[in-house]
């Protein structure tokens, strides 16, 4: 492509059309740009375009074009073609940089882009004049210019702030050093001088403001990895001036915007950040000026304003004075009562008053508004950083402060107390400074943790919170409601449970509030309050304390659903589920009810659910009320289904794939309280649990096994008789299952169950089968957690089917198989099997193939008879073996046991565990003693002889210690 | 500032539990790159001659006079120099001495540039003029104390078997300004040391050390020694080493607190290296002076001793151990604590790599009582101590055991670990972050993994590690985002499991051991 006014030409019509709203245009004239950009002279072509057209629009849309064709193309990767020819490259470096300069400010951000883009590969090695270039324009006096440069600096030098150190990274910084800090020092001397001079030109110290946040960012870049020998000669030029700006005013640089910050803020903001840096890093060279930014930082933090557009710089100013103030040495510039009490005064109460900023979120943002307050998402509020500096201060002098405060919340309340309706944000900051000044530690789950002993919490309580609770209308004063139920929320490790109990009606009471914020922090308060803990691992209020307001309760927080913008408030929903937790049987007077609106609700939102932590405390809710009401009566399982079952039907039907796994569950709850046999309505669902469709998606995976684990403990007969036809489809998902790495232990639940319920003979015919894929598993892919499981179900089919039917049918597949796996798989392995019930499986197992099988005895099997024993003391008695050999440890996490991304298990739908040998067997080791000793008196002398042989001494000494146990001897 | 050669191999060597602890010390690493200021308590590498001139101008006017020194200018001394006056020579070798003398800018490159440098090394041979051989070695060391390019004029111009030969001159004063001007040589690197050790130098300088030496005379020759032992890339030969090893054991002794300070410098630098060096100093049994010497409270001597200590337990967990038998954990809590940035950050740096060893020798770490100086430390030590505080506890974490782990946490290391997420230093957060997680696997072993959370969540730590996830380093972010997954997120499951316990359908009430942070 050459540089020819034909190509321009050309290269103009194709960028006009990229501009073209209409995509048939638009598509193809980009296509065409992407398809000539390597062509040798493109970028050139674009440059001349970007400098020379006559329309505006076009240098734009080519600086634009310009810059993405070098993010696409700069940068060389290693064994894939240079895509920007050299020559090109070589025109641009010796252009770019005064052409950008030259540039109007929109082309000029564009191009600097670029340059960075570039530089990052290029400089400085292939970039060698690249710095000398732009710190020759510094003395050009030309500030659109030099603004140029400092940008495109910015933007080189920003990386230093967060890359490791490293040789190559440190060699770059030198030579910019070298090169640059000087220069910089100059221009930053030079452009304060011209701020006096123009002190009276407003459009003009514009520019020089933005030059001098340009080079205070730059000299925090440059100073980031380290304290460079030049800035440490240099830190009084630099220190003096920075301290000069940061006490700087100027009405010509106040801007009327009230939400943005405007030079003047950025650039004290901006210093502010590099005092923190000197004072961070380098502290023993920083020392005396520190006392200075101190002094200068306060008395900012003195002046500013309440405007929004101040926040940046005055949570920034704060937090430097909340650093500094922890450290020892400098303790004594806080010391001072007058110093104190300033700062409390001036900075710290100013910046915890409501504004209107505020007001506004709580009305008209709610759900922001608790994210911020009550989660925590706060970190850059100026709240939140005055609070950090009560916190700062109290380390050193947490009594003075406390007094000060303590002055100051009194003279909030009484002019709060004087007029209520105008003054009530005084009695909230007072509230804010109580709380900030109290607490010493905080976590979402416990509230506060660690309190200032010089508060008294409680009193304050009494005095302050609970009389605006106590008042008539739930709805006035909705900010100082709001705090005071925070504050019962926050502080109830603190306050006697006489005062929580005081508080439960008043809280129930709020749950009726109009503000979505009030009555969200009731009920979130008392979900709090009901998962306090008192002595011997019971709630601390009890379901007792709470009879007479069961009634109430119930109602306001079902009627808060229905409170506008409360509809699926998961705050409301899980304070419902823990009432129902605590309440236990005390609801169920109010079941018809309370499963009539859950089912609404449950309707309602399966339309569209969007709230998924409502949703899941709304199951968790039903699954409760379920448990709850059977416990007392098992037959009103009945009502709850025909309540159920229609929803339910709709969501399997609509495949409302949020809610599935949920209605799985419940229904797992609901057939495992069945004492009979199965309902029918059951078996008409059992083939269509089958459907390879389900199973496709993981998410189902875990509540469909527990599902049909429940229909084989309670239908195993009945699908043997009724179902027989479906037994070959029920196996083809354990199939599926055994052939995933990650499900295959989903596939041994289910196995366990249909071996352990179903009548043998329904099974006969598959059970070769069964074995063999497992085999298969074991031959081809085998992984850890598929041997532990592969142990507990064969010791399990052992003791269903006797550990002779094991040996046969293991020889019947191949012969001396079953040496095999006791040699290669059992006796090496059993050590790893982990959790109590899987171990006393396997040891009851072992124990009847060591007793029970004959072939044990008398074959070529007899050798392995004593290895096995041994391994099986070992599964008594070694610590389980957890190395997981190398390879697996990158499997990656979803696929381990009990880890399911798309599965929400609910807690309350929750299956105790199960012990399929717990009444036959109650102590294995015993049981082994007891064993042992029925064989020995079958065939005298065998047995003492096999152990004195090959058993080491100290499984022996285990032995004989469960002999003696079991009060019996080997003959 | 050292570094550890790879660090997300220390993870991962960690992880599949190989961990390898020679990867854990860190060196002090070989730094080429340096952008901070030289270091004020760094041995000195050239000396300049200036003191006497101070004397000459402030104390002994009456002395200037009878000698009526002349001022001379440029021309007129080249001219003197390269005439056949000697006394002229002697006025003119003075001046150019005076001119070096002087404490505000001496003009070495105008001297170098009138060429008469040959000149003066041909004076150091006039041994019948010993009032000239004494100026032009005073002259000569003081252009050598210059920059490299200085020196190397001083030595092109053929000083150095001149200067050797003055060593064994019969006036002290002579001897005592060539042992100086070798210092200066032997300060300006490895190849002008080594050229120096060629020609043999050390048997003379040696000879000069003996108990009648006056001290004055046997601190500059202790530095000189010391300077040649100084430098890397290549060590000093090991015959040269070996030879003067066994002269510092005994200047150690000596009861000038320069001296000593010299013989710790030559010490540090013959530890500065790979185990086989470290070996050689460790095998003269000289540990045990170098702890005491760094319970000394003069800092000259303090500095020199903690560096070689520092420097041997880089070494290997047997040479670590030579340390530890010679006391080193006794005084390091002292030094830990100590009011100058420098010695803080180094004793940091030393108890670092001792962390970095086998469980055995963490657990002497432990009943000397370093971690409650070492928390102190993190808490409110300068930043550079604090860094090398955190990879102190970054160590211990990676290689104690469990219960090892318990008691750092035990010990409050927790909330100061987590303001420094605060930092502002990538490497730090990044070291940092791993530490958590190594504490939290040890947590876990114990089943405590979820009271960790809460204390990490009190101590405001999880904030910090969330608004880490938009940290502009990707290892950094990664490493938080880490963290906030696999054990803070859904805050809720746990919190779903029934708070009380009456009937069997609560099955949280389990009980868990004690676990006292």
């Amino acid at each position: 492509m050459e540089l020819s006014d034909a190509n321009l030409q050309t290269l103009t019509e194709y960028l006009k059309k990229t501009l073209d709203p209409d995509p048939a245009i638009r598509r193809p004239a980009e296509k065409f740009l992407e398809s000539v950009e390597g062509s040798q002279n493109y970028p050139l072509l674009l440059l001349t375009l970007l400098e020379k057209s006559q329309e505006n629009v076009i240098k734009v849309c080519a600086s634009v074009t310009f810059k993405n064709y070098i993010k696409r193309n700069w940068r060389i990767v290693e064994d894939e073609p240079n895509k920007i020819c050299e020559s090109d490259r070589i025109a641009i470096k010796a252009n770019i940089v005064p052409l950008m300069l030259s540039s109007p400010e929109q082309i000029q951000k564009q191009l600097s882009d670029a340059i960075s883009i570039i530089g990052r590969e290029d400089f400085p090695q292939k970039w060698p004049d690249l710095l000398t270039e732009m710190v020759n324009r510094f003395q050009s006096g030309d500030f659109h210019v030099i603004n140029g440069v400092l940008r495109t600096a910015h933007s080189l030098f920003k990386r230093y702030r967060h890359e490791f150190k490293s040789n190559e990274l440190w060699t770059e910084i030198k030579l910019v050093l070298d090169a640059f800090a000087l220069p910089l020092t100059n221009l930053f001397k030079a452009t304060i001088e011209l701020c006096s001079t123009h002190a009276n030109d407003a459009s003009a110290l514009k520019v020089l403001f933005s030059s001098l946040i340009l080079i205070a960012k730059l000299f925090y870049s440059l100073n980031f990895q380290d304290l460079p020998e030049f800035f440490e000669d240099n830190m009084e030029t630099w220190m003096t001036n920075f301290h000069s700006l940061l006490t700087l005013d100027n009405k010509l640089l106040q801007t009327d915007d009230e939400e943005e910050a405007g030079l003047l803020e950025l650039l004290k903001s901006q210093i502010c950040d590099n005092a923190a840096l000197y004072a961070q890093k380098y502290d023993e060279e920083f020392q005396p000026y520190l006392p200075r930014f101190v002094t200068a930082i306060w008395n900012l933090l003195v002046t500013t304003g309440q405007e929004v557009k101040y926040d940046l710089l005055v949570s920034n100013a704060i937090q430097f004075l909340a650093s500094v103030c922890e450290r020892p040495h400098y303790k004594h510039l806080f010391e001072d009562q007058n110093t104190l009490t300033s700062i409390c005064e001036k900075v710290i109460v100013p910046n915890m008053e409501f504004r209107a900023a505020d007001e506004e979120a709580f009305e008209d943002n709610s759900e922001e508004y608790i994210r911020r307050d009550l989660e925590g998402s706060d970190i850059d509020t100026r709240r939140r950083a005055a609070c950090d500096l009560v916190r700062g201060l109290c380390k050193f002098f947490e009594g003075p402060v406390t007094g000060i405060f303590s002055g100051y919340v009194n003279s909030m309340l009484q002019e709060y107390a004087k007029n209520p309706s105008v003054n009530w944000k005084h009695k909230d900051a007072a509230i804010y400074l109580v709380t900030s000044l109290a607490s010493k530690a905080q976590t979402q789950k416990h509230g506060i943790t660690q309190a200032n002993e010089l508060v008294n919490l409680t009193e304050f309580f009494v005095n302050h919170i609970q009389p605006d609770l106590k008042s008539a209308s739930v709805n006035e004063f909705p900010v100082l409601k709001a705090d005071g139920i925070k504050y019962i929320m926050i502080f109830r490790n603190q306050v006697p449970k006489e005062q929580l109990l005081v508080s439960v009606p008043l809280l129930i009471n709020h749950l009726q509030a109009e503000s979505i914020v009030v009555h969200t922090y009731a009920a979130h308060a008392l979900e709090r309050l009901f998962t306090m803990r008192g002595t011997n691992n019971t709630t601390l209020i009890t379901a007792a304390e709470m009879a007479p307001f069961v009634e109430v309760l119930l109602t306001n927080l079902f009627k808060a659903l229905t409170l506008p913008g409360s509809s699926e408030n998961e705050y409301i929903m899980k304070a419902i589920m823990r009432s129902f937790s605590l309440l236990q049987e005390s609801i169920i007077p109010y079941i018809p009810s309370v499963i009539t609106q859950l089912t609404q609700k449950l309707l309602a939102v399966s339309k569209n659910p969007s709230k998924p932590h409502f949703n899941h405390y709304m199951f968790e809710s039903i699954c409760l009320s379920i448990r709850i009401t059977c416990k007392a009566n098992p037959d009103a399982v009945g009502s709850f289904e025909e309540a159920l079952f229609m929803v339910f039907t709709e969501i399997l039907q609509n495949d409302v794939q949020e809610f599935i796994p949920y209605v799985f569950q419940v229904m797992s709850l609901l057939l495992e309280m069945h004492k009979n046999e199965i309902p029918s309505s059951y078996m008409a669902l059992f083939p269509h649990l089958l459907q390879p469709v389900l199973w496709e998606r993981t998410g189902n995976i875990p509540p469909l096994v527990r599902l049909l684990q429940a229909y084989l403990e309670r239908g195993a007969n009945t699908i043997a008789s009724a179902a027989a036809d479906k037994i070959p489809g029920l196996l083809g998902v354990f199939q599926k299952l055994i052939a995933s790495k990650a499900n295959d232990h989903q596939g041994f639940y289910l196995l366990n169950s249909i071996i352990e319920h179903m009548p043998p003979e329904s099974v006969d015919q598959y059970r070769k089968q069964i074995f063999i894929l497992l085999f298969q598993r074991l031959q081809n892919s085998k992984t850890t957690k598929f041997i532990k499981s592969f142990l507990v179900f064969i010791n399990l089919y052992g003791i269903k089917y006797g550990a002779l039917a094991l040996q046969e049918i293991f020889d019947s597949i191949q012969p001396k198989m079953f040496g095999m796996v006791l040699e290669k798989i059992i006796i090496p392995e059993i050590q790893k099997v982990s959790g109590q019930v899987e171990k006393k499986i396997c040891a009851v197992g072992i124990t009847k193939i060591l007793t029970e099988c004959p072939p044990m005895m008398d074959t070529e099997y007899t050798k392995l008879w004593t290895p096995l024993l041994q391994a099986l003391i070992g599964l008594f008695e070694l610590p389980e073996d957890d190395t997981i050999p190398d390879e697996e440890h990158f499997i990656d996490i979803e696929d381990t046991p009990g880890y399911q991304t798309a599965f929400s298990q609910l807690a309350f739908a929750g299956k105790k565990e199960h012990d399929p040998v717990g009444q036959m067997v109650n102590n294995p080791r015993i049981h082994l003693a007891q064993s042992l000793h029925k064989l020995s008196t079958a065939c005298p002398g065998r047995v003492p002889s096999m152990l004195s042989t090959s058993l080491n001494a100290e499984a022996l000494q285990y032995l004989q210690g469960y002999l003696q146990a079991a009060s019996v001897t080997l003959l | 500032m050292p570094v550890v050669k790879d660090h997300s191999g220390r993870m991962r060597k960690f992880k599949n539990k190989g961990k390898d602890t020679d990867a854990l010390r860190r060196q002090r690493a070989e730094v080429s790159i340096e952008l901070r200021k030289a270091k004020k308590d760094e041995q000195i590498l050239k000396r300049r001659s200036i003191l006497f001139c101070l004397v000459d101008e402030n104390l002994s006017l009456g002395e200037e006079k009878r000698n009526e020194i002349i001022q001379l200018s440029l021309e007129e001394i080249v001219e003197a120099v390269n005439g056949s006056n000697p006394e002229l020579q002697l006025q003119a070798t003075q001046a150019t001495r005076r001119m070096l003398s002087r404490q505000k800018d001496p003009p070495i490159n105008q001297i170098i540039e009138l060429g008469i440098i040959p000149k003066l090394v041909e004076f150091l041979t006039c041994a019948d003029n010993a009032p000239l051989q004494f100026e032009a070695a005073w002259a000569l060391t003081n252009i050598a104390s210059g920059t490299s390019d200085h020196t190397k004029a001083v030595v092109e111009g053929g000083a150095i078997p001149a200067f050797i030969s003055l060593l064994s001159s019969p006036h002290m004063h002579i001897s005592e300004q060539s042992v100086w001007a070798l210092g200066n040589i032997a300060g300006d690197g490895p190849l002008y040391r080594d050229a120096l050790i060629n020609c043999n130098v050390i048997p003379p300088l040696l000879a000069l050390v003996s108990p009648v030496t006056p001290v004055g005379f046997l601190r500059n020759i202790t530095w000189t020694l010391s300077n040649l032992c100084r430098n890397k890339n290549p060590y000093p030969p090991l015959d040269a080493v070996k030879k003067m090893l066994p002269v510092f054991i005994c200047l150690m002794e000596h009861e000038d607190k320069d001296i000593i300070s010299d013989s710790c410098w030559a010490i540090s630098y013959l530890t500065d290296g790979c185990n086989d060096r470290i070996q050689i100093v460790v095998d003269t049994g000289v540990l045990s002076r170098l702890v005491e010497l760094v319970a000394r409270p003069e800092l000259i001597i303090m500095t020199p001793a903690l560096r070689a200590l520092g420097n041997v337990v880089t070494g290997t967990d047997e040479q670590t151990q030579a340390a530890i038998d010679a006391g080193i954990l006794a005084v390091l809590p002292c030094l830990l604590q100590h009011a100058k940035p420098t010695i803080q950050k180094e004793a940091a740096w030393t108890l670092s790599n001792i962390a970095a060893g086998p469980c055995w020798q963490i657990q002497q770490l432990i009943t000397s009582g370093l971690l409650p100086p070492l928390v102190e430390l993190l808490d409110k030590g300068d930043f550079k101590a604090q860094k090398e505080a955190v990879w102190a506890v970054a160590n211990f974490t990676t290689g104690g055991n469990v219960e090892q782990v318990v008691e750092l946490v035990r010990s409050g290391v927790l909330k100061p670990l987590l303001n420094l997420l605060l930092a502002k230093d990538s490497k730090t957060i990044l070291v940092i972050l791993d530490t958590i997680s190594n504490i939290f696997l040890a947590a876990e072993k114990v089943g405590e993994a979820e009271r960790l959370c809460v204390l990490v969540e009190e101590l405001d730590g999880l904030e910090k590690i969330e608004a880490l996830q938009t940290h502009d380093n990707n290892m950094v972010y990664r490493a938080a985002l880490n963290l906030i997954e696999r054990y803070f997120s859904g805050e809720e499951t746990p919190d779903l499991q029934p708070g009380t316990g009456q009937d069997g359908l609560y099955d949280f009430s389990v009980e868990k051991q004690d676990f006292n942070f």
